[in-house]
């Protein structure tokens, strides 16, 4: 199996350490993919030191041993012995000889049990890495790769630390770990590929000791040091660490390179993928720590070391704890009082509490404490609690969670911070601490707060130029790229195939050569281009003075919106679909939908004449507009359209007008969702919908006035990438239609998010659909309408526009295009992201960052911040993308421009 | 196919028949001469019913019947009741005109009816068969019905000692499961209808697990949207009697309820009449139906609150200690009750007096940051919040129409908290202490007044050491 013909390694050849976790050591199969990884770092020409924990769920079960009672002893070996016995046969090896000795010495531990002792604990424990790391010496050496076993407690020696209790030194012990060159040359004179144990170290006296949790990780880099290895390599499941936990934002991208420092601070604040406690023996010795993926061992993972010479300030990690209890205390004037701090801590410090975070005022003193079990489960804060309580006011604030901003030189980033500010300012901050080391920068809020949270988060720190995740140095791929289904990636954009005809009308003629423009070439030099006007300009143009105008243009691809109304026709779940008209009410666009069998939906009455002008009789039209006159609902029961109510005014004010009719109730469920405020229409902030207090009260005017609630709407938001949401807001609006029993339908809304950035995932229909279908089994008579606009029409859209001037100002460089605000103005209304590419170099390199700027004089009339684009230059066309939704629709005269032009592709 | 009418014009409300097969209950209603409305409940992997116990089964299944009715019956509330299956005897119209009456009284009182004098059903053979139907296949039925019992009490059937233990996903049932477990009986988790929330509860207790089927008549939706009557039912009253034909039908001797004592306190009273949201989980209810199946269904047939002598506090401070298994699934919130997530949120609204009084009841048994971490949040020390806690100890409010503790047992809890220096500053404690002591006077608000069993209650001697597990818990 192994290329036993290699080389001799030198006298001096440098030491790798390789560890690996409980699953990667579970079976044969992972047993094979250590050896190879274990062979290539020798035929590489160094000397490896394999480190491995317990096979998974043994060291549990191990514990569990340690627990129970003296009668359950017995079985519980036995299991253990099995599991053991079991891989040893599916390595097709024989009776293992080390894997025998530890087991017998396991049984005998156990029949001469001492279970108060902790020695004994820690002696049973340890033979979890004991076995694990005897299989694998039995099985690397004979598939080929002699492989010496360590004993690990010959070379850890635990620390006597007078802090310590008596339990954190058996069962938590740490290891002053000086480079060893004894040790190394011992090793060196006794082979090449050594494997030893994770989590175990040797006390003073010889009692075996554990390392804790993350002890595996801690041992690696232990040894790391002692050896004083070119690096440490931790293979797990991930590639490394992430600028956010990707289970929450899958956007989140691979950190190629950290600082032990940094690597120490998002380790300490919420990653779980490697243990803070191994940072330190790495950082001490100087030996790099490589994070690698063991099922993609050729992803480049993380590499941790020294702080790089020079690199921009850039926030590198997002991260969260959740279970976080404060303890405020209250006093006037402390400051007079001598002591009152080291008072108050002290009370801390007997009750066994450690405190992490800490902000002071004049007359408080607010403190974290870290989740713990004892908290949950003891009265210990009852206790803290009363003893604080004869010198102060005391106060406990629970749940909470901390959300933490990870970087180097963070007090010189603040100025950029400021939409994540403005996000925690609508909720409740209880306290925020900014590291001393400068390192990091976090909040303490409402453990309710972060549901979702983080995902914006992320995403205003990117957009904000915070997070740097242009700088490819530091940031490798999303998560989702590396793992996910890759959908937002492989999905190549409309626009693509239809280049030619989008120049075209952009008026760009065709070029002689039938390719359409110049520029055209990746390999066009820059400088041939620079401020010059394109080629195409030099072309015959239709544009001049006087001539046809063809930029701004949108332009629309029907196959696509097309596609996506069918996508949500094959909904099983969801009865009906309605299109919300105000997202295009372009009359082509409406009538492919009608045609889909989509029904419109309206909230004026210019829109109800774009949809009957649109629409057949058959076409279901919903009219649901929020703070209209009384003419517009008398215009609408005229038309005998479906209403839908969202105040009490309507029944209180004019109730002739609907007597005896059937109405929709749009209800405000008290929270929103979305991607900015102004896209958030759930809550008492946003002005949509009857709050639920009034519930009651629209109920009893209802019944007086013989009008019948027959459907429940809710619409929370724009931009839901989470398909989980419209589940949850089926089975709140069900709930509440349950104590109606007139209604019929639930319409659930829209929101369907449109993934911009790259990197995000598309929000998965079939999920949805599947969910929904989960909780309808739960209220099968009410029929499931949704209302989308955006999902279906945005990624449908192109806005085209020619460059009008280029400047360059200070370190900035602006792109000037003829669409600005008057166009498009979602960028500067919501800070809407849209890709925006140079149609005319669309295979150029995008060597440079520009400010995207249209001709409206406002300063906010920027399209796009800090873009990668080719060099541009006058007449080139830009394509700014995911426009079919809320450009025209939105667009203005503003500064007296004409409105865009638009043309549709079918 | 008659075409639909509005039951609130109806005159007659019928029991048309009911019948088993294969599993499956069938309970047909109509509204005069209507369409039928027919409901299913269905048993899973139903044994062969055993020959011995067909007359109980039956026997359970009319009395299922007749009380599952109440659903349907109150779309139309019409004047007449007729009883085509068979009327029932004395006692059985005693129990049906109680429940009816009482179990649709908060239903009468938000619909503005008056339910008096309205509610009779027809006694012994006054009102037989609607006439369409063949002699024989009547007299057939009427071999089986209710009525005709009155001359002798039924036999025992020699039921299994097993015990049913209907679970809702909330905390009362939860504790009924412990204290069974700990005594080593043999029980199983049963609950009625779809639920990924019980299913789950149900899964971590660890028992067997029986769902049972139940689908409404699909037309009583029509009516629902044509305008009928609609609100509360006493859903207990429900799942009590298709329990009953359960336990027949599986073998089970024992039916363990969790109802509490303060179940059987009025909620309001009402012109003359008392409102209780709670009538069916209540003492009353429970001993006229325990009695009813013992005398007409099964001699060894106990049906029964374990949690009778309890109050709410009691039951929370059971909980507490041993429910800790259950804290990160259960949920007694009726608003998010369809859904089921891994949140806090995904499991309690916070909103609703459920989320409240549950929040507060355990407030003085666990540590405070276990107790947020379950509802993801403090809802004490929230100010928008006092409208509905003031509801809870009937501060310048009734109490809610939930399943909530008395008034007096919220008060004791606050007043617990008040004095406990974690919680006395959260914003609701402190206002409870500041404003409501003040006018409460002197009345009582020891909590230890409240965790004193009492005598009351219709648990069998050989599972009474439940009880004894509860009390000292």
């Amino acid at each position: 199996m192994t290329d036993s013909a290699l080389a001799p390694l030198a006298p001096d050849a440098p030491w790798v350490v390789l560890k690996f976790g409980g699953t990667s050591v579970a079976t044969a199969g992972r047993w094979r993919t250590i050896q190879q990884l274990a062979s290539r770092r020798r035929a590489e020409g160094h000397r490896v030191l394999v480190v491995v924990s317990a096979l998974s769920g043994v060291t549990d079960a191990l514990k569990g041993l340690c627990a129970c009672a003296e009668a359950e002893r017995g079985a519980a070996v036995a299991q253990i012995v099995d599991r053991h016995r079991e891989l040893v046969a599916q390595m097709q090896l024989d009776a293992v000889e080390g894997v025998e000795r530890w087991l017998a010495s396991l049984q005998a531990l156990v029949r001469d049990a001492a279970p108060d002792r902790l020695a004994w604990q820690a002696a049973v424990q340890a033979h979890g890495e004991l076995l694990s790391s005897s299989l694998g010496a039995a099985f690397m050496s004979a598939n080929g790769l002699p492989t010496g076993w360590l004993d690990a407690r010959d070379a850890l020696r635990a620390r006597e630390l007078p802090f310590l209790n008596e339990r954190a030194r058996m069962l938590s012990a740490q290891v002053l770990a000086e480079p060893d060159p004894v040790l190394s040359a011992r090793l060196a004179g006794a082979g090449e590929v050594f494997i030893t144990q994770g989590f175990i170290a040797r006390n003073a006296d010889g009692d075996t000791v554990l390392l804790g949790r993350g002890g595996s990780d801690t041992s690696a880099a232990y040894m790391g040091a002692l050896l004083r290895a070119a690096r440490v390599e931790i293979w797990t499941d991930v590639a490394g660490m992430f600028t956010a936990d990707p289970r929450q934002v899958p956007g989140a991208r691979l950190l190629q390179r950290l600082d032990y420092d940094e690597a120490q601070e998002i380790a300490s604040t919420g990653a779980k993928v490697l243990h803070p406690r191994c940072l330190s023996p790495c950082r001490r010795a100087r030996v790099p720590l490589w994070i690698k993926d063991t099922q993609h061992p050729g992803l480049d993972g993380t590499v941790i070391g020294p702080q790089p010479a020079e690199s921009a300030p850039s926030i590198k990690a997002i991260s969260s704890r959740r279970g976080i209890t404060l303890v405020s205390m209250e006093t006037s004037g402390m400051w007079q009082q001598v002591g009152f701090l080291a008072d108050v801590f002290e009370l801390f410090k007997r009750h066994g509490l450690s405190v992490d975070l800490i902000g002071s005022a004049e007359t408080n003193v607010t403190v974290s404490l870290d989740p713990a079990e004892n908290l949950l489960d003891s009265d210990v804060v009852a206790r803290l609690a009363a003893d604080l309580a004869k010198v102060c006011r005391v106060k406990v604030i629970a749940p909470c969670a901390a959300v933490t901003l990870v970087g180097r030189g963070m007090r010189s980033m603040l100025h950029r911070l400021s939409g994540v500010l403005a996000e925690f300012g609508r909720e409740r901050v209880h306290l925020i601490s900014q590291s001393s080391n400068n390192l990091n920068l976090t909040f303490v809020v409402d453990e309710g707060m972060l549901d979702g949270v983080l995902p914006r988060l992320h995403e205003l720190l990117v957009r904000a130029g915070a997070l740097r995740t242009d700088d490819t140095s530091l940031f490798g791929p999303s998560w989702q790229e590396l793992y996910g289904k890759g959908e937002a990636h492989v999905r190549t954009p409309w626009w693509h195939a239809e280049r030619a005809r989008l120049l075209r009308l952009a008026g760009v003629p065709p070029s002689p050569h039938g390719r359409g423009v110049g520029g055209e070439g990746t390999g066009e030099p820059a400088g041939l281009v620079g401020s010059e006007p394109s080629p195409a300009l030099r072309a015959p143009s239709p544009r001049g003075r006087g001539e046809a105008v063809f930029t701004p243009r949108y332009v629309y691809h029907l196959p696509t919106i097309r596609a996506r109304a069918r996508a949500l026709r094959a909904m099983r779940s969801v009865d009906r679909v309605y299109y919300a008209v105000k997202a295009n009410a372009h009359p082509a666009i409406l009538q492919a939908l009608v045609q889909e069998g989509l029904g419109l939906e309206c909230v004026s009455p210019g829109e109800l004449d774009a949809a009957s002008a649109a629409g057949t009789a058959e076409t279901p039209l919903l009219f649901t507009p929020n703070f209209a006159p009384r003419a517009d609902y008398a215009g609408a029961l005229q038309r005998g359209m479906t209403l839908t109510l969202d105040a009490l005014h309507p029944l209180l004010h004019w109730p002739d007008l609907l007597h005896g009719r059937e109405v929709m109730l749009r209800v405000d469920l008290g929270r929103g969702l979305g991607h900015h405020d102004k896209v958030r229409t759930g809550g008492v902030t946003s002005k949509f919908g009857l709050p639920l207090d009034q519930f009651a009260a629209f109920l009893e005017l209802a019944r007086e006035h013989d009008v019948r609630v027959v459907g429940l709407h809710a619409h929370l938001g724009s931009g839901i990438l989470d398909a989980s949401h419209w589940p949850l807001v089926c089975g709140q609006l069900a709930s509440l239609a349950d104590r109606i029993g007139s209604v019929r339908c639930l319409n659930l809304g829209g929101g369907l998010g449109v993934p911009s950035h790259p990197g995000e995932a598309e929000l998965d229909i079939a999920a949805v659909d599947a969910a929904l279908a989960e909780v309808r089994q739960t209220c099968p008579q009410y029929a499931l309408w949704l209302e989308p606009g955006r999902w279906l029409v945005a990624d449908a859209g192109v806005l085209l526009a020619r460059v009008t001037q280029t400047k360059r100002k200070g370190a900035i460089d602006y792109l000037g295009c003829d669409a600005g605000m008057h166009a498009l103005i979602r960028p500067a209304l919501y800070d809407a992201w849209h890709e925006i590419v140079n149609l005319s170099r669309l295979d150029a390199r995008a060597d440079t960052l520009y400010q995207v700027v249209g001709p409206i004089c406002e300063s906010g009339d920027v399209l796009g911040s800090d873009r990668h684009l080719p060099r541009s230059a006058e007449g080139d066309v830009l394509l700014i993308a995911q426009a079919g939704a809320y450009g025209e629709s939105m667009a203005s005269h503003y500064n007296l421009r004409p409105l865009a032009e638009t043309a549709v592709i079918e | 196919m008659s075409t639909l009418v509005d039951p609130r014009q109806a005159q007659t409300f019928r029991f048309v028949r009911c019948g088993y097969a294969d599993g499956v209950a069938e309970l047909v209603y109509a509204f005069d001469d209507g369409p039928e409305l027919v409901e299913r409940i269905r048993f899973p992997d139903a044994p062969e019913l055993p020959e011995a116990r067909k007359p109980a089964f039956d026997a359970a299944l009319h009395l299922l019947h007749l009380v599952a009715g109440i659903s349907y019956y109150k779309a139309g509330v019409p004047e007449r009741i007729e009883v085509g299956t068979g009327a029932p005897d004395a006692a059985g119209a005693e129990l049906l005109d109680a429940l009816y009456l009482h179990g649709l009284a908060e239903f009468a009182y938000r619909n503005k009816l008056d339910l008096r004098g309205r509610i009779a059903f027809p006694r012994g053979s006054s009102v037989l068969g609607s006439g369409s139907r063949p002699k024989a296949a009547e007299a057939a039925i009427r071999g089986q019905e209710l009525r005709g019992r009155d001359d002798g009490e039924v036999r025992a059937l020699g039921l299994p000692h097993r015990t049913l233990i209907p679970i809702g996903g909330g905390k009362d049932s939860l504790v009924v499961v412990e204290a069974l477990k700990r005594i080593g009986a043999d029980a199983v988790a049963t609950w009625v209808g779809a639920s990924p929330l019980i299913a789950a509860v149900a899964e971590r207790t660890g028992l067997p697990t029986l769902n049972i089927g139940r689908e409404l008549s699909p037309v009583l939706f029509d009516y629902n949207r044509m305008g009928a009557w609609n609100g509360h039912i006493p859903v207990t009253a429900i799942n009590s009697a298709i329990l009953a034909c359960a336990a027949i039908l599986y073998g089970f001797d024992a039916i363990a309820f969790a109802n509490e004592r303060s179940a059987s306190a009025a909620t309001l009273e009402y012109e003359g009449q008392s409102v209780n949201h709670q009538w069916s989980k209540g003492w009353a209810f429970e001993r006229m139906f325990a009695a009813y199946l013992r005398t007409h269904v099964a001699a060894d047939l106990d049906f029964f609150s374990l949690l009778r002598p309890f109050s709410e506090l009691a039951v929370t401070r059971a909980f507490a200690k041993t429910g800790a298994a259950y804290f990160d699934v259960f949920s007694s919130c009726n608003r998010n009750f369809r859904i089921l997530g891994p949140k806090p949120s995904d499991r309690w609204c916070g909103h609703c007096p459920k989320c409240h009084f549950v929040f507060l009841a355990l407030a003085p048994f666990l540590p405070k940051p276990r107790l947020l971490s379950i509802f993801g949040g403090n809802l004490l020390d929230d100010e928008s919040q006092a409208p509905g806690f003031d509801a809870l100890i009937e501060y310048r409010d009734h109490k809610p129409f939930e399943c909530v503790g008395e008034a007096a047992e919220a008060r004791a809890a606050f007043a617990a908290l008040a004095a406990r220096p974690e919680w006395r500053e959260d914003a609701l404690v402190a206002r409870f202490r500041e404003e409501v002591v003040p006018q409460l006077g002197a009345a009582s608000l020891a909590v230890e007044s409240w965790l004193a069993p009492s005598d009351e209650h219709g648990v069998p001697a050989r599972l009474a050491g439940a009880l004894d597990a509860i009390r000292g818990a």
